[in-house]
Formats: structure tokens, C-alpha cells, sequence
């Protein structure tokens, strides 16, 4: 087995960074995410690779939260798009758990599949590398193996780190995986160490059939009656490694602007205002039922695979105590 | 709390039974222990699920705002901080009096289920403060409830640390280019998830500016411009208003400062407008500081 010591981990991220913007799981004051190593300060940041995992989750690093498309002006009676911006940068995903990468397979399925490639996502995509960090004990609030994902052996990784007493275990999956190890060959050695007996989630989900059952639960008093504490803010959506819906809007002085695209929610009122005035989600029960049936049923029914990898994130961040694990055994007693 | 939890209970399932409410808002427990969470009980049957737990922290009053347009009469139970926003919502016309019966509960101060859930998610996750109170309850300045039909408990003396306005007195020494810096630093961290606003009571415009299309007052990018212009018209709707409940800085996921905030318009709102603490008491037809126009107004500072 390839391996680096802990101890190492620091020259590990210098030397990948020489060449990769790494986004690295941290600590940065009340935040945590998946930041640039580049711009990590000792002073003010803790790298928490050996944490379970991160609240901001790592899908910006495909899919920002913000992203300029295209700048334009115009001049005389044409519209000339002065500038594209796709994003060709190279970048490394540095200790990614196994349902923040199942999520990427979620938004790989809705960006790049069905005859459109979305060539913002794409370019994005192409030039980034991801690097797993194997989950051997997931916290009380994960249920990704109920929802079809292996915590140890992660999906799409290039490289796969295995946390040992003493460091890491360095595992290449990729052509992809064998092109990095080669910038950091000098920090690795050769040991054979004994892995951690995976433990698997705590906290269990039957979601087998619960799409099929969703079908017919559009108008089930269970939607009413579990939105009620339901705020509509946005924290779930916006911590949610899967959910993927965008806004494109303008801003633009005088003759010129730009383009961009933001994150939206489904929880947001805004987001199904129609141009006429009416909303079809006027209420909390239609945004939160739609939230659940595109994560149980629609997804699934589109891409075989639910949009939901149990990371637990929206469980423990809801102020009002939703969790998605109660709607789904309530969907499967009803 | 377990006799305040039966005389919840009973109260509810008499309200429900005799008719007097269509719905109780309460909390009951999560499935961890400690993830009490909000409850809307609909038949006398329901009623024991409600609790009353060392974390019912939320605000129900703003649970309200959902049944403006309706008819139905609802009870509900608050603490002091929360039934200050009973009062918001009554002076802000959002809701009348007699659709509401107010269970009032005198508080010991709470813990923030919030807070026990993210140290217990295993995450990387900054949770600040004392575990045993949250840190809105640490500048509690009304346990008691201001306005209700029925009380429970013995009143309780508010917990205030020596000066409420000190952290806002720090800022205020320093230059502006340090505050300047500050904000910045902290409102960049923003993700625009309107959990603070969502979390609000006085948050009850019913199409809130930042969802305006048509002009579009704010931009929509996690820019730090357009974050701090959510945040600065947020503070500017909230001078006069903010009861001090502490949601909004409770639910944010990226702990951005907002009572500090608050605290800074509520010390000015006190020190040009008042004496004046926003919904401590409900007087029909009551004009609070910054919700009249006259035409006699000074209005130098425009």
C-alpha cells in the first residue's frame, strides 16, 4: 500500500497546490467548507481532514453559489458578448466523503446526461480531480448506506485516503489519480497497515420502494401536516451536497453587463413566482412537498438513484427540526 | 418543566375540546432527546405530544404569520422573548387578539437544540458559548411573557449580563475602517439562506423586498456587496422592531453576528427615540418610535 504519514499532510497539500487549486475540508472562523489551500492561514484556519466532514458541502467546487456566465455590451443596435467565462482552472477535491461524491454523480446525471451538456459545469468538471477520504465512522446524523452509498469505497474517486493510526493510506482509482500521485511520489512509502473495521451509519432508513409509493402521495395529508414547523428558509437546500437549482440573472449599468448564475431554492417563494403574479408554491406545504418528491421520486424516476446520499446535513441544520429520515418512514408507514 | 409540560397539555386538550382553538402550537420531542422541536396540535388526542423541555427555544409567534389570512383560532405558548412578538405581530396589524389564546410560560432560559445537534452531527462545525445556555438567553431581559390569557410559573428575574450593550459599545469605539473591515469579514461568509429572516417575527412583509423582481432592489450574487446590502436594509427594517428573541443569529449556519446588530439599533433606537424596548407591552392603537410620519419632523439627518 502506498501511505503518508500525518505529519506529512501539510507538505502533501504544498506540493499538490503547485500545480491545483486544492480545496481542502476547514475550519474558518464560525465556517466550515471546502476551501483553497492556497488561502489557508494557520492563524484563523484548522484543517479538519481527520473530522467526519464539513457543513459547506464541496459541490461549489463544480457548481459555485455564485458564477459569472458571460459579460456583454452593446454597441449601436448589436449585443456583442464580450467575454465567456468558463472556468478552466485545475483543481483537486481534497478529502471528500463518500456522499459528497455520490452527489457529484447526482449533478454529473443532471448536467452532463439527457442531451445537454452544460458547458459551464463541464469545463469545470473536466479539470477536476477528486480525492475520497474513506468513512469508517460516520456520525449519528448520516444514513448514506440506506441510501445506496459504500461510507469506504466512494464513487468517481480518483484517489481514495484511508485514515490509519499513524496517517493515510494513499489509494489510486484513475489515470487521473496516478497523474497527482506523481507530484507528491516523494512523500509516500510503501507499508502494508492495518485499516479500521468499518463501522456503517447508526442511524438506518428503509428507502426501498418509497419512490414508487410517492406516486400516488401527492395529495396525502402528510405534507400539510409535516410542513407546519417548516420556515422556508433556504439552510437545507443551500447545505444539501445534491440539490442543484439555479437562477440566471442579469446586471448590467448603462450599455453593458454580465451574466450569472446563483443558486436558488425551492424553498424560496421567489422561485416559482410567475410572471403574471400567480405562484403554483404559494405555501409552505407545496415548497417542502416538492423539495421531497424531486429528492424521492422525480430523481429517481429520471436517473434511477434518489437525490438524497444521507450525508445528514439537513437534519442537524433545520432550526425547526425536520429530517428527511422521518419523512421518508412516514411515506413508507402511510 | 414536567408540571409546566401537564398544565401545557391540559390546557391544550381542554382549548381543543371545548372549541375555543382550531390549533395549539406547542413543541414536542425529536427522535434524539434533546431536538425538541415545534408542534402544531390539532385534535385533544394531539395534546400529548406537546412538552415543555429545557430546548424549546424557537420563537412559535412567528409559526403565526402562516395563519394570518385564515379564521382559525389558535393557541399558543410562549415564553417572554416570543410573546414580545405576539405584541409585533398585534402592532404590526398582522394578527388580532381575539383569534389567539396565549399560554404564557415564565422561562428559566433554555438550551439551543440547534447547537446540541450540530456538536452531535460529528462535523466541523463552530459551536461557540456555554452548552448548559443558549446565548440568546444570556441577555434575557423579559423571561415573562407581556402578553397572555393564562400564566405558568412563578415570574422570573431577567438574566442580563452587566452591560447588554457592551460587545455594541467595542464597535463603537473603533474606527471606521475597522468596522468597515468587520462587517465585511463577517457578512462575507453570508450564503443568503434567509433563515434569519425566515426565523424572524418581525420579518412579516408579505412580499419582502429581497424577493422583488420588478425592480430587482437587491442582486442575488453571494457578493459581498449585495450581501451587505441584505443585511444593511434588514437592519434598517429592524430598528424600532426587533424584540430581542435572538433567532435570527441562533439559525444562521455560518454564525454571522445579527443580534450585535440588533443590539446596536435597539441601543441608538433607545437612546434617540426612547426610553423604548420594542414589544413589551400591547396598546391598542400604540405608535411606536419610527412607525409615524408627522410633517413637523425635524428630519435633519436626510
Amino acid at each position: 500500500m502506498k501511505v503518508f504519514k500525518r505529519a506529512k499532510l501539510e507538505k502533501v497539500l504544498d506540493k499538490l497546490s503547485a500545480s491545483y487549486e486544492v480545496h481542502v475540508p476547514m475550519k474558518r472562523g464560525a465556517q466550515s467548507g471546502f476551501f483553497d489551500y492556497r488561502t489557508y492561514n494557520a492563524d484563523f484556519d484548522e484543517l479538519v481532514l481527520d473530522v467526519l466532514n464539513v457543513l459547506k458541502p464541496p459541490k461549489e467546487a463544480v457548481f459555485p453559489q455564485t458564477e459569472k456566465m458571460y459579460s456583454f455590451k452593446q454597441e449601436g443596435q448589436d449585443v456583442i458578448i464580450d467575454k465567456v467565462y468558463e472556468n478552466e482552472d485545475k483543481r483537486i477535491v481534497f478529502g471528500m466523503r463518500s456522499c459528497d461524491l455520490m452527489a457529484i454523480s447526482c449533478l454529473d446525471d443532471v448536467f452532463l446526461t439527457r442531451g445537454y451538456v452544460d458547458t459551464f459545469y463541464k469545463k469545470r468538471r473536466d479539470n477536476t480531480i477528486f480525492v475520497a477520504n474513506a468513512c469508517y465512522s460516520p456520525g449519528r446524523q448520516c444514513f448514506c448506506d440506506s441510501m445506496g452509498v459504500n461510507p469506504v469505497e466512494p464513487e468517481l474517486a480518483d484517489v481514495v485516503l484511508r485514515e490509519y493510526n499513524e496517517g493515510y493510506v494513499w489509494e489510486i482509482k484513475t489515470e487521473k489519480g496516478e497523474e497527482i500521485t506523481a507530484l507528491i511520489a516523494d512523500l509516500l512509502e510503501e507499508k502494508d497497515v492495518n485499516l479500521p473495521e468499518p463501522k456503517g451509519c447508526t442511524l438506518k432508513v428503509d428507502y426501498e420502494g418509497v419512490d414508487k409509493k410517492l406516486k400516488g402521495m401527492f395529495e396525502h395529508p402528510m405534507w400539510e401536516r409535516f410542513s407546519e414547523p417548516c420556515q422556508t428558509c433556504g439552510i437545507c437546500t443551500y447545505t444539501c451536497p445534491t440539490c442543484h437549482c439555479f437562477d440566471i440573472q442579469v446586471k448590467a449599468w448603462g450599455e453593458e453587463g454580465y451574466r450569472f448564475r446563483c443558486w436558488d431554492s425551492c424553498m424560496y417563494r421567489e422561485y416559482t413566482q410567475m410572471a403574471g403574479g400567480h405562484n403554483p408554491r404559494e405555501t409552505a406545504k407545496e415548497r417542502f412537498r416538492n423539495r421531497f418528491l424531486h429528492k424521492l421520486e422525480f430523481f429517481n424516476e429520471r436517473y434511477g438513484k434518489p437525490l438524497c446520499t444521507g450525508c445528514g446535513r439537513c437534519i442537524f441544520v433545520c432550526p425547526s427540526g425536520v429530517s428527511i429520515v422521518k419523512i421518508i418512514e412516514e411515506i413508507k408507514g402511510a | 418543566m414536567k408540571e409546566i409540560t401537564a398544565k401545557i397539555q391540559e390546557t391544550a386538550a381542554r382549548l381543543l375540546t371545548e372549541g375555543r382553538v382550531d390549533i395549539f402550537i406547542g413543541w414536542q420531542k425529536g427522535e434524539f432527546g434533546y431536538n425538541t422541536k415545534p408542534f402544531f396540535a390539532h385534535s385533544p388526542e394531539e395534546a400529548d405530544k406537546l412538552v415543555f423541555d429545557e430546548y424549546s427555544i424557537h420563537n412559535l409567534s412567528n409559526a403565526l404569520l402562516k395563519f394570518r389570512d385564515g379564521h382559525q383560532k389558535i393557541g399558543i405558548v410562549v415564553k417572554g422573548c416570543d410573546s414580545r412578538g405576539i405584541v409585533r405581530l398585534l402592532e404590526d396589524n398582522q394578527f388580532k387578539r381575539e383569534r389567539l389564546y396565549i399560554v404564557g410560560v415564565c422561562c428559566p432560559g433554555m438550551k439551543d437544540p440547534l447547537k446540541k445537534m450540530y456538536q452531535d452531527s460529528g462535523f466541523a462545525v463552530q459551536v461557540n458559548g456555554d452548552a448548559e445556555l443558549a446565548d440568546k438567553c444570556r441577555y434575557c431581559i423579559q423571561p415573562n411573557p407581556v402578553i397572555y390569557d393564562e400564566l405558568i410559573g412563578e415570574k422570573r428575574e431577567p438574566r442580563l449580563p452587566e452591560d447588554r450593550f457592551k460587545e455594541v459599545k467595542e464597535l463603537e469605539t473603533k474606527s471606521y475602517d475597522e468596522r468597515y473591515q468587520f462587517f465585511e469579514q463577517v457578512l462575507s461568509t453570508c450564503i443568503r439562506c434567509y433563515a434569519c429572516r425566515q426565523a424572524c417575527v418581525a420579518c412579516n412583509c408579505r412580499t419582502c423586498i429581497f424577493d422583488e423582481t420588478r425592480p430587482q432592489w437587491v442582486g442575488r450574487e453571494t457578493s459581498i456587496s449585495d450581501n451587505m446590502m441584505y443585511h444593511l436594509v434588514r437592519a434598517f427594517h429592524m430598528a424600532g422592531r426587533c424584540v430581542e428573541c435572538g433567532e435570527c443569529e441562533r439559525v444562521c449556519p455560518v454564525g454571522i453576528p445579527l443580534m450585535l446588530i440588533n443590539r446596536k439599533l435597539i441601543k441608538d433606537v433607545g437612546e434617540f427615540f426612547g426610553p423604548y424596548e420594542a414589544g413589551m407591552e400591547y396598546k391598542e392603537g400604540a405608535k411606536p418610535p419610527l412607525s409615524v410620519y408627522r410633517e413637523d419632523d425635524p428630519d435633519d439627518f436626510i
